[in-house]
């Protein structure tokens, strides 16, 4: 087995993992950045259309004051002020440093940056780059800037995280499998920073990659590391439910159309009569889900978006999303759509503090793994801003304490690897070939997760999840052992399929633990808020999960 | 549901065939998934945003390079669906090139 070492190892390449990989290896530590999938294009800063901003094209009365007031009143009180406080005051320095680094902003006619409304946001302040690819755009712009500093930073792809590995309750590395060689490796190192995205993949639709299974939030229950209000889901409220091959698909200008129920009512009139589909993403979906769940839904349990009466301003502002519409059939100019909520993004993730420390020594945390600065309800754009600020503090931090550790901890490995060795070459009299794949495995989790834990909550539902959950790990036991070819799809859902679980646990023991509906979590057993906000906290020790209640910060 | 023929240059140019149930919506890596699902389990290929940005599926499709994830699945040359891994650089395995 390989054992490499490093100074910092980050887990992950999207906007987040990229934007840490840039500051670490700039203070001089040695930078191992590493993907499951292929680095740089396997997350989902891939698909992201617009980012939030301020700079010096932000229109008049847009402020610091005024992005952090939004991102607070989004948060239905969970938002943590000190991570949203350091976004809105770092967020113009990082896009004017990625400018530098070459990142150029769409321009209007005026040939002036293009400035775009937001649902949720006060005032307009989104930017796009690359026509509305900016997400790719950002990507290419880090991975050249990261590509400058190759003496420091090293990448490497096709290459999964199965474990972190820990010593006198400090992060030391990670255990990880090569798929293209198919073999373990062990890494050291002396800080950690997660990366790895968000947990689409744990709910039959979603806007998410393949890859975002919640590997980051395993891990770092694993390492013993604190999440917090996982039951913050946000689904996306519009996206494409029809045709099949682009289920999931996100439709960023529904503040531009209208919705209509099966009887031809345009319904948000009846859930928000002064903003109707120009509204936060936690109160479209709840009323599109409520729709559907009281018969007035379409076949595929959708509605319909409308957008015939403004197509020329969807074709100018996002030219992707309509074109991709067209490709698969669905001309926007003439014909309504059918959309439905997907899994977008997680607000809640690992406790972090400003600087993406989490509880556990030498783990960072940085990117839609981390949670709090949300709190219940993540505004639109807001995801790539806090990749870039955070993933910028948890780099910069990681590779100061680093640099102040002058030996790596060399964890005892047998335990982890001969456990692991047996998981996935091991037979025992259930497994072989009798045993359940792991691709129906990821679809049961997702079943279960849609069933029990999506839009709408309630108490019932939510412990058929828990007891179906626990169903799910019994079946990983007697799993099929998956094959061992180089790259087999089988050996990756094998293995994300274990991290799935522990997620969806969390996920399902945080709802639990909300009883009240705040955010984007509903609990129909529980409509209304309580009158003091606070956060839940999901830990994992010797096997069982504890959740707690915690004070809002600044309360006792 | 109808079905397609299937042909895929694997190792060593050898050569899978497959008959996959088909509708005509379905992209090339719905198909793919087909033959994960229900044919092949070990087979080799490499996605993720499913929506023409990554460009990380892309592969020879009847004898072009496109986006599996963006491309119809239609027949080509003797009635199948031929699929093979891009011709430049070094194949991991199966339709997998190294990044």
């Amino acid at each position: 087995m390989d054992i490499i070492n490093t100074d910092v190892l980050i887990i992950g390449s999207g906007a987040a993992g990229l934007s840490a990989s840039v500051y670490a290896a700039r203070s001089g530590q040695k930078v191992l950045v590493i993907d499951k999938g292929a680095v740089g294009k396997s997350g989902s800063t891939v698909g992201a259309v617009q980012i939030a901003s301020l700079g010096e094209w932000s229109l008049n009365g847009d402020s610091e004051e005024t992005y952090l007031k939004d991102i607070e009143e989004s948060g239905r009180g969970l938002s943590d002020p000190e991570l949203a406080k350091i976004l809105a005051g770092e967020i113009s320095e990082r896009i004017n440093e990625l400018i530098a680094w070459g990142l150029k902003l769409d321009v209007d006619e005026k040939k002036e940056v293009a400035v775009f409304s937001t649902a949720g946001h006060s005032i307009s302040r989104s930017v796009s780059a690359r026509k509305g690819k900016t997400g790719l755009g950002i990507l290419q712009t880090l991975l050249k800037k990261a590509r400058s500093l190759k003496d420091n930073l090293k990448t490497w792809s096709d290459v999964i995280t199965l474990e972190l590995l820990t010593s006198s309750e400090r992060v030391t590395g990670a255990l990880v499998f090569d798929l293209t060689e198919n073999k373990l490796s062990i890494i050291h190192a002396k800080t950690v920073i997660l990366a790895t995205g968000g947990m689409g993949q744990l709910y039959p639709v979603t806007s998410n990659p393949v890859q975002a299974t919640g590997d980051g939030f395993s891990l770092g229950l694993g390492a013993g590391a604190a999440l917090k209000d996982m039951e913050q889901v946000q689904f996306y409220p519009v996206s494409l439910k029809a045709p099949q091959s682009v289920a999931g698909f996100c439709i960023s200008f529904y503040h531009y159309s209208r919705l209509y129920n099966k009887d031809g009512h345009r319904f948000m009139a009846d859930y928000e009569p002064w903003t109707l589909e120009n509204t936060t993403r936690d109160k479209l979906s709840l009323a599109m889900a409520s729709e559907v769940g009281q018969g007035r839904g379409t076949e595929n349990g959708a509605v319909f978006m409308d957008v015939t009466h403004t197509t020329s301003r969807v074709k100018s502002d996002f030219p992707h999303e309509y074109e991709m519409c067209m490709d698969r059939g669905v001309d926007l100019t003439t014909d309504r759509a059918e959309v439905g909520p997907a899994a977008h993004f997680i607000m809640g993730g690992v406790q972090i503090d400003g600087n993406g420390a989490s509880s556990v020594p030498g783990l960072y945390v940085t990117g839609e793994t981390a949670g709090g600065l949300h709190g219940g309800n993540r505004l639109g754009n807001n995801a790539l801003s806090e990749c870039l600020v955070f993933g910028a503090r948890a780099g910069q931090a990681a590779a100061n304490e680093s640099a102040e550790r002058e030996n790596r901890f060399s964890t005892s490995l047998n335990g982890y690897v001969s456990e692991w060795l047996q998981k996935l070459t091991g037979d025992s009299p259930v497994r072989g070939k009798n045993g359940v794949s792991p691709y129906d495995i990821k679809r049961k989790i997702q079943s279960v997760m849609d069933e029990g834990a999506g839009v709408v909550r309630s108490d019932k539902g939510l412990h058929q999840a828990r007891e179906k959950l626990e169903k799910v790990d019994v079946l990983l036991k007697e799993a099929k052992a998956p094959s061992l070819k180089p790259y087999s799809r089988e050996v990756i859902d094998f293995i994300e399929s274990r991290h799935m679980v522990r997620t969806a646990k969390a996920i399902v023991e945080a709802a639990m633990h909300r009883t009240e509906s705040r955010g984007a979590h509903y609990n129909e057993d529980y409509p209304g808020l309580e009158t003091k906000p606070y956060h839940t906290s999901v830990t994992y020790l010797d096997d069982r999960f504890v959740c707690q209640r915690q004070p809002f910060k600044g309360d006792r | 549901m109808s079905v397609i023929q299937v042909k895929i240059e694997r190792d060593n140019c050898e050569m899978s065939f497959f008959e996959v149930a088909y509708s005509t919506d379905m992209t090339v890596l719905n198909i793919i998934e087909e033959i994960y699902r229900h044919h092949d389990p070990a087979i080799a290929y490499r996605f993720s945003c499913r929506t023409g940005l990554c460009a990380t599926c892309m592969m020879m499709i009847n004898g072009k390079p496109g986006l599996s994830c963006m491309a119809r699945a239609k027949p080509g040359e003797e009635g199948y669906l031929t699929l093979a891994p891009l011709p430049k650089g070094h194949t991991i395995r199966d339709l997998v090139k190294e990044v």
